[in-house]
């Protein structure tokens, strides 16, 4: 039975017993409540032949005919859109182009004061006119986004801002096939085919309370050339074998809709803005801080909550010690005392049996693991750490200072690792590079593009001991616009020095589970469709698209080449043996003056 | 927290100049069994503050016979050594807290993690 429908199936033992049902049955007159009610029987080829559309979307295809197709097609300009076309390619994005009114990817909405230069262009006039002649609206759209989708390019399920919009939305989709797919809050999902020249249609629920998206893929599963509708994508894989793979190419979408001026009063509250729903707009991104304050601010929710929350699957993604600090502390005499700050897992604390080591972290979660691991650690903030002056042997700091949010900060921490150092102590600092390519070697995080999740992966070692003088310059990177920091997509090159890097979580694995059964490789996934088995029998998107992993985002504060050294330069008492860079990172190691000045 | 760590642990609330040793206010304390290494409980020696092992070991009741002062060429006095040992590496302050001497603040202890994180106006 489909809930909400007045229809079921019904499935007897033999055609026999069907047969006799519809004879006894079809056409027969109930009585429901007051009312009569005559149910009608019929055959179907198969249960699942049809899943109806969701309320209120009609598909009708053959909208326009190939040259109207290649009119509208040459009628777009790209040539102003999405101003950094080199940054949407790098981020593999689609394109998008907007007339009459812009909408805003960052708060989900329309500027119903500033309207767009150009309107939508005349070249769709005639189609729009057929619309209202064919009754599917009755005004006139003011506002045209264009979306072109390549191959393996998408968009996350949303429904369209009710405030923004009128309920009528139109997408006619020139070029290429795709699938389409529509969710409902009770979890049904029904895949729509939309051929090139298609016109789709939204309204009432399945623009109001339906989210619509396109899985980001190369290939789609489809029903195998039933000339007469393709667009109903029969669920069962198990039961047709009459499905296919359709290649994905490039596909224009032209989204027509009204822009609404008064707030929307739909029948569906619990998807709508203007009634009370919380609004989708992206949560706004945070800006570079100027103060302590604001600092600390951003590193309790940038780094120190997404420590805490993902300290299980982090700690199982760090787990070989990088064999350059491992050098540094085995280089240490026994019955040396090393502070580790910022310990994370405790990975270097049982490195070397001679040394009396201690870590802290600020993160409890982290310090939690180094427990069960048997070593000692507290948990305080590098900026203040809990241990007297000058009675460490030696420190390490490693991939920690990239998380001060300020220069002010990053040299408080550095202050403090010396602050603990005996004379002649040293201490070890490595910090992420925003150089991630060196002596035109690129880095392993570079490289490696098939990984789990790879932004989980941070720089890995690799011994490459440069000889390397300190720059005296640095380099006018571009700075953050409006200070505003933007997120890092994993595996490219850094552009600029203050950014969020994600991080994709999964459920933590702890130490001694195989590393290779750390989750599936998220490309391969995108490639197949995978059968679920669940109650709906849908062709549903592979896992990671249709049950979203969370996401959290670290702040970094990225080096350049120099940048730590000068830093280091800053701190009195304290001259830099040497500086190297390491698969990615920036290294210094310090030593601490035999005398103290004073 | 073993008792190596506390004896490198000192308060740093803010305007606190004798912050260190901190008192150990223990409500679980457990006992481990760690492979005696003298060697290396001979090196540890001359880092510690040995006033401060000789009053936490007060304030735990695990005291027992150790001397007041450090005892000379304790380096080949095996005896000594596992008292060292012992106190040291063996007995771990499980839940508890640590307090400043001066201030009176007081850190928490939890699952023999010390949490020694200040607020904002204590930093």
């Amino acid at each position: 039975m489909h809930p909400h429908k007045p229809y079921a199936f019904v499935t007897y033992r033999s055609e026999e017993c069907a047969r006799k049902a519809h004879v006894h049955l079809n056409g027969e007159k109930l009585q429901c409540g007051g009312n009569s009610v005559t149910l009608y029987l019929s055959f179907v080829d198969s249960e699942e032949a049809s899943v109806p559309l969701p309320e209120g979307l009609v598909l009708v295809e053959d909208f326009v005919s190939p040259e109207e197709e290649a009119q509208l097609l040459a009628a777009i300009d790209w040539s102003s859109a999405n101003d950094d076309i080199t940054a949407q390619k790098a981020l593999k994005h689609r394109r998008v182009k907007h007339y009459g009114f812009e909408f805003r990817y960052d708060n989900n909405n329309v500027d119903k004061d500033k309207p767009l230069p150009a309107g939508i262009p005349q070249e769709c006039l005639p189609a729009l006119e057929l619309c209202v002649r064919n009754k599917h609206i009755n005004i006139m759209p003011d506002q045209l986004t264009v979306n072109q989708y390549e191959s393996g390019q998408g968009i996350p399920p949303h429904v369209d801002t009710h405030s923004a919009f009128e309920d009528t939305i139109m997408s006619l989709s020139l070029g290429a096939q795709t699938v389409m797919e529509f969710r409902h809050p009770d979890g049904r999902l029904v895949p729509v085919v939309l051929p090139g020249r298609s016109l789709l249609v939204m309204k009432g629920e399945s623009r109001y309370l339906w989210t619509h998206g396109i899985t980001p893929r190369k290939f789609d599963t489809v029903p195998a050339c039933d000339p007469q509708s393709p667009a109903l994508t029969p669920p069962d894989v198990r039961t047709h074998s009459n499905l296919t793979l359709s290649k994905r190419g490039t596909r224009t979408s032209l989204t027509f809709r009204k822009i609404r001026h008064e707030p929307c009063r739909c029948a569906f509250p619990s998807a709508c803005d203007s009634q009370g729903a919380p609004s989708t707009s992206p949560p706004s991104p945070p800006s570079l801080p100027r103060c302590h304050d604001d600092a600390a601010q951003l590193e309790e929710e940038y780094v120190h909550r997404v420590y805490d929350a993902i300290a299980s699957h982090f700690s199982s993604t760090r787990h070989s010690p990088w064999p350059q600090v491992c050098h540094f502390l085995s280089s240490l005499p026994p019955g040396s005392v090393l502070a580790d700050v910022g310990c994370g897992n405790g990975k270097y604390l049982g490195v070397s049996t001679e040394v009396i080591a201690v870590g802290c972290d600020r993160s409890s979660a982290l310090i939690q693991i180094c427990a069960e691991r048997g070593f000692q650690a507290f948990v305080s903030d590098a900026l203040s750490v809990p241990l007297r002056s000058a009675t460490c042997d030696a420190c390490i700091s490693i991939a920690v200072i990239h998380h001060f949010s300020t220069q002010e900060r990053r040299l408080a921490a550095v202050r403090e690792l010396v602050r603990l150092l005996k004379p002649g102590g040293r201490a070890l600092i490595y910090v992420w590079a925003f150089e991630q390519e060196y002596n035109k070697q690129r880095s392993k995080y570079l490289k490696e593009q098939n990984k789990e999740h790879p932004e989980n992966h941070s720089p890995i070692n690799k011994a490459s001991e440069d000889s390397h003088r300190p720059v005296d310059n640095i380099q006018d990177v571009s700075k953050v616009t409006d200070g505003k920091l933007s997120v890092h997509t994993n595996r490219t090159s850094f552009n600029t020095q203050d950014l969020l890097v994600p991080w994709h979580l999964k459920e933590g694995k702890r130490q001694g589970e195989e590393e290779s059964g750390e989750g599936v490789k998220k490309e391969k996934r995108k490639e197949k469709s995978k059968n679920d088995d669940s109650a709906h029998n849908t062709t549903s998107a592979p896992k990671s698209e249709s049950s979203p992993v969370p996401v959290f985002h670290r702040y970094y504060h990225v080096f350049q080449q120099g940048e730590l050294e000068l830093l280091c330069g800053q701190v009195a008492g304290v001259k830099v043996q040497s500086s190297y860079h390491d698969q990615g990172n920036w290294c210094v190691i310090l030593e601490k003056d035999s005398i103290e000045m004073n | 927290m073993k008792l190596l760590t506390h004896n490198m642990l000192t308060s740093h609330v803010k305007g606190v100049t004798k912050g260190y040793p901190l008192l150990i206010k223990a409500t679980e304390v457990k006992m481990n069994e760690v492979e005696f290494n003298p060697q290396f409980v001979s090196r540890m020696i001359p880092k510690l503050e040995w006033s401060a092992l000789v009053q936490a070991a007060d304030e735990l009741g695990q005291r027992q016979d150790l001397p007041g002062e450090l005892v000379p060429d304790y380096e080949k006095n095996e005896d000594f050594l596992k008292k060292v040992h012992r106190l040291l590496l063996e007995v771990e302050v499980i839940e508890g807290c640590l307090q400043c001497p001066e201030s009176g603040r007081e850190f928490p202890i939890s699952r023999g993690i010390p949490n020694m994180l200040l607020s904002e106006d204590e930093a």
